[in-house]
């Protein structure tokens, strides 16, 4: 593939042929690749470097390495493609990355109730504790965000 | 039904309390192109969507909707935390302030309450489609907005993520428009409404 081509395919969609006439078009994404790796894509707030279409064409930084943060990348990457996969469900390349990816978000979110705390009830499962009521909650403040 | 997960979608942490940034970020939560407003739209029209592209849209996207409604009144709540009176009259807030006190309360910049009055159910499927289409264009349009006002980093980062959400959000609904035109009679997409003529 060259330059050229490699644009293309991810850059534009297609079009029916013939389409027809008072109706809105959206390009169809024609595949689910290439796409960012996950801290990147939560960062850019895309999986799709074709759909990044940045204000300003400023984007974010990556985010710093913590738990909860590599965690938030991997549901963020579940999430993008279960929207992907609602309007292309016969896409076996995105199903099998999809299939990957929920089994690192069980994998992350195993390690994250381990270490750092619960988060929905059901994680309270053979605990100690009733842990859903300790801090944090998502809203509030952390200055240090190390979890 | 829906079970609460004690995370955000995308972490939000701001150092610096601004209620000045306060005073119009609050319209991305209560507004007539925010979040609580996306949510409503997209969950209520999916009862009335005869296709299962659409049902399984509406219900991720308007799910997604949710979390970025908690997203933006986590800004609002970490932006107006710890407030002097003398900053709050500084920053204009006074007039949030003396209904609202620091509570996250879903408004308009102007102060006008969420209205329903700002989304629209249609039942039809082509009329509800393109409403959505509009309603992503719309709140992309406020989050540049907040962009072009906010000098603040960490709320700025918050912001970015949203409006490319809104971007994403248009050309998953510009697909289920496509998706739902193939299934209509390619003579005249308009004969009949399929969410309700069946």
């Amino acid at each position: 593939m060259n330059n050229n081509e490699r644009d293309r395919a991810y850059r534009y969609g297609s079009l029916p042929d013939p389409a027809v006439l008072a109706a809105a078009y959206v390009p169809m994404q024609d595949s689910a690749s290439p796409n960012y790796d996950t801290g990147e894509a939560l960062a850019r707030g895309t999986l799709f470097p074709g759909l990044d279409l940045p204000f300003m064409n400023i984007v974010n930084n990556e985010l710093s390495s913590t738990p909860l943060n590599e965690m938030m990348a991997i549901d963020f990457v579940t999430d993008e493609l279960e929207l992907y996969l609602d309007t292309h469900k016969d896409d076996r390349e995105a199903f099998a990355m999809y299939q990957t990816f929920l089994a690192l978000k069980q994998e992350a979110r195993e390690r994250y109730v381990q270490r750092c705390g619960v988060i929905s009830q059901s994680d309270m499962l053979g605990m100690d504790e009733y842990a859903w009521l300790n801090d944090p909650w998502p809203w509030d403040y952390r200055p240090r965000m190390e979890v | 039904m829906f079970i609460y997960e004690k995370k955000l979608q995308f972490p939000v942490k701001i150092k610096n309390p601004n209620p000045a940034l306060a005073k119009f970020i609050v319209s991305q939560y209560g507004g007539p192109d925010g979040e609580l407003g996306a949510s409503m739209r997209y969950l209520s029209q999916r009862y009335s969507m005869p296709y299962p592209e659409l049902k399984g849209l509406l219900t991720d996207i308007g799910t997604e909707e949710l979390g970025h409604l908690e997203m933006v009144a986590a800004i609002l709540h970490q932006l107006t935390r710890k407030m002097t009176p003398e900053e709050i009259k500084a920053a204009g807030f006074d007039t949030y302030f003396v209904d609202h006190t620091a509570g996250v309360y879903p408004t308009f910049a102007s102060g006008f309450p969420w209205s329903a009055a700002t989304i629209e159910v249609k039942g039809d499927v082509i009329a509800d489609l393109n409403e959505d289409l509009a309603a992503e264009q719309k709140a992309r349009v406020t989050y540049d907005n907040i962009l072009r006002l906010s000098d603040d980093p960490d709320v700025n980062q918050v912001i970015r993520f949203l409006r490319e959400r809104e971007v994403v959000h248009y050309q998953r609904f510009g697909e289920g428009l496509r998706l739902a035109l193939d299934k209509m009679d390619q003579r005249n997409i308009y004969a009949v409404n399929p969410a309700f003529d069946r």
